[in-house]
């Protein structure tokens, strides 16, 4: 019993408990390859199966007819085929459920014609074949096209990424299409999708986006305008589907990668790191005007400064200096004869004290007088410098005078070219 | 046992004859019902229908969908620039008239579309030829695309066919027109490399500029007024010695000349050459004071 009964179940049937869910994504592709749905061919099946078991057991072993262990009669074969018919009717009657699963919708069939669209998940009923089919799609998966490349970005086809721009470069590019079935009817009905369904969106992607890439220059495709340009492609893709009515939506276009071909990516970059040298000359130019401007405003003020300073001590020193002299005017006015005596010894002895002197009596002396007054200067000056010895006083008697000297002296050559008149 | 083979083979059979008079059209289906080789009628509604059997009448099932023609290699066209062009395209298409497919193609998709191609080639050469290949790829790709169309529509109509759309799937350059572009896509980066690197030259050497002159002008300024503050200054000292010289003019100038010696000969360096008649050496030969 065991043995037959496994073949009625046909445990072994790959087909088997895959039900009419395996309808979905590939509908009829060609009018002579029109079968019909797996779970038509099992049931029919399974009735062959049944009939063969029971016409080996003689009857059926439940058979209302005789009860158990009665050899089949006449009769007993009609009541028990009646029951057959019955049981066989039931059993096609039955072969009509089918599950429609979350995310999907069922599109069902009335010979050929469309009846109706079942987008409710679960347990629904329909006549059973032939009279109505069914054909479920998955309604919910978004579904994917690359376009450029597969799998990995890195993995790219260049016959599809290769695209020429406005100005008649090339750019390689990589994108994806998201996409879902919008309407059911006309996704099933209106396209020959051929053995690969996507094809049709990677068709209408392909095309829409090289001519929106031709509409733009090279520099908005690869920099500027990408986004407008995904945008663009994305509408146009629709706008082609929407042509062949195909009930499919776009949702989403995204561009993975876009960037020159390898050929000239070198000279690209090249421009790129251009870009770079020109915000850094740029910025070493502000650096400099930063650092410049701040300094000379540092020396404006030391300027300003300097000569406030200036200002404010000539005339400090000025009133310093009139309000001495007035004291000491005052002062003279008392005793200007003994006043003006006292101060010019004070101030000459003061000078004289200080400095280098030649004592010559010019009326004594009736020859030329030879003084050698640049080694008198220099000697002068080493023991100025070397601050030896007191005065280096030559104060011989000459005695022979050619000239009278001068008791002020303002011959030039012994003027003291280091002093500040002030 | 005896009846019922005969009446089972019968049952049968009379189902066998029904089901071959009984055929269902799809939604995505024309049917055709030959009899005896003669187009009798063209079904375009779904639904279930009945006919004689055969050999009386056939059915015979064809695609209502837009079908697809996308060859995988791309065609090679001129442009009126005497450039090499590879263009790769797809058509839309479906089957509209039955009976003339059926006539013209002998109802065989695979002729309808080597007629298509042959009509689509043709259009493309005369229309790619009268275009630049900037046409092409932008200005008129839309205009391109509909001529050709139209044009293969026409054709296409004698067989029952209607086009529904061409596209223009890739327009790429001849590979020995692409090395080309390469090169200059190379020059036209160089040139924007170049132009952006003496542009930031310029540019920064302007800001350089602009900063040197703004430090001109603030250190001048800044003179100025210094050289303000110190005449100011100035002026104060003249006019405050003024008001003290004013005083007592003589005394002033005996007091100021007695300064300036003592500033001016200050220094063991200075030689003074010294004569004894001046009034300093009144006592010093002659202890009464008596001049000479």
């Amino acid at each position: 019993m065991w043995t037959p009964l496994r073949s009625i179940f046909s445990l072994n049937d790959p087909g088997w408990g895959r039900g009419g869910g395996g309808a979905d994504q590939r509908p009829p592709q060609r009018p002579g390859n029109d079968g019909p749905p797996d779970l038509d061919e099992l049931w029919r099946d399974f009735n062959r199966r049944l009939n063969s078991l029971f016409r080996r057991g003689g009857g059926g072993p439940r058979g209302p007819s005789g009860g158990g262990g009665e050899p089949p009669s006449m009769k007993g074969a009609g009541a028990g085929l009646g029951l057959l018919v019955l049981v066989a009717v039931l059993l096609w009657l039955a072969s009509g459920f089918y599950i429609v699963q979350e995310g999907q919708a069922s599109v069902v069939l009335r010979f050929g014609e469309y009846k109706q669209l079942v987008d409710r998940a679960g347990f629904t009923w329909r006549l059973p074949y032939p009279i109505e089919t069914n054909e479920i799609v998955n309604v919910q998966q978004l579904r994917t096209v690359e376009v450029g490349y597969r799998n990995a970005v890195r993995n790219k086809t260049l016959r599809e990424s290769l695209m020429l721009t406005l100005d008649q470069s090339i750019v390689d590019m990589q994108f994806t299409v998201q996409y879902r079935v919008g309407d059911v009817k006309a996704y099933l009905f209106n396209n020959d999708l051929g053995p690969v369904p996507e094809e049709i969106v990677r068709q209408a992607a392909e095309t829409a986006m090289r001519e929106t890439v031709g509409r733009n220059g090279v520099d908005q495709v690869l920099y500027e305008e990408k986004e407008q340009v995904a945008q663009a492609a994305r509408k146009q893709i629709q706008s082609i589907l929407d042509r062949y009515q195909a009930g499919i939506s776009i949702v989403d276009l995204t561009i993975q990668q876009v960037q020159p071909p390898e050929q000239v990516q070198a000279a690209f970059e090249d421009a790129n790191k251009a870009a770079q040298d020109r915000e850094r000359l740029i910025n070493e130019g502000r650096a400099y005007a930063n650092d410049v401007i701040p300094k000379a405003r540092g020396s404006a003020a030391r300027l300003l400064q300097e000569a406030e300073g200036y200002r404010q001590r000539v005339i400090a020193s000025a009133e310093g200096d009139t309000s001495r002299l007035n004291q000491v005017a005052t002062e003279y006015a008392k005793a200007p004869q003994v006043t003006r005596d006292r101060m010019y010894l004070e101030t000459m002895e003061r000078i004289f004290a200080n400095t280098s002197k030649v004592y010559l009596d010019s009326r004594a002396s009736g020859n030329l007088l030879y003084l050698p007054l640049d080694k008198l200067l220099g000697q002068a000056g080493a023991d100025a410098s070397s601050r030896a010895g007191g005065s280096a006083t030559s104060s011989s008697g000459a005695h022979e005078t050619p000239t009278p000297a001068p008791p002020a002296p303002r011959s030039d050559g012994l003027r003291s070219r280091d002093r500040d008149s002030r | 046992m005896q009846k019922i083979v005969p009446a089972v083979i019968g049952l049968l059979i009379a189902i066998f004859v029904l089901m071959s008079c009984v055929f269902v059209v799809d939604q995505r289906q024309f049917a055709v019902v030959y009899a005896l080789g003669e187009i009798r009628k063209v079904i375009d509604a779904p639904g279930l229908y009945f006919k004689l059997p055969p050999p009386f009448q056939n059915v015979v099932y064809y695609d209502k969908r837009i079908l697809t023609i996308d060859t995988s290699e791309s065609d090679r066209f001129i442009t009126s620039e005497k450039l090499n062009v590879m263009i790769d395209t797809f058509v839309k298409w479906r089957i509209i008239d039955p009976p003339s497919f059926i006539r013209s193609v002998s109802g065989s998709e695979q002729i309808a579309v080597d007629r298509i191609n042959r009509s689509l080639r043709d259009a493309l050469n005369n229309e790619i030829a009268r275009r630049t290949v900037s046409d092409m790829i932008s200005s008129a790709r839309d205009q391109v695309v509909e001529n050709v169309r139209a044009k293969v529509n026409d054709d296409s109509k004698q067989i029952g066919v209607e086009v529904i759309d061409v596209r223009l799937k890739r327009v790429d350059f001849a590979p020995e027109v692409s090395e080309r572009v390469f090169a200059r896509m190379e020059s036209e980066r160089k040139q924007v490399a170049n132009e952006r690197r003496a542009t930031g030259a310029a540019e920064s050497e302007k800001i350089r500029a602009e900063a040197d002159r703004q430090r001109e002008v603030i250190v001048a300024e800044a003179y100025r007024e210094a050289q303000q503050m110190r005449g100011e200054g100035d002026a104060r000292v003249a006019q405050l010695f003024a008001a003290a010289w004013g005083r007592n003019p003589q005394f002033a100038a005996f007091y100021r000349s007695l300064e300036a010696y003592r500033q001016a000969f200050g220094s063991k360096s200075d030689v003074l050459v010294l004569d004894p008649s001046s009034e300093f050496f009144r006592y010093f030969k002659a202890p009464d004071g008596s001049p000479k």
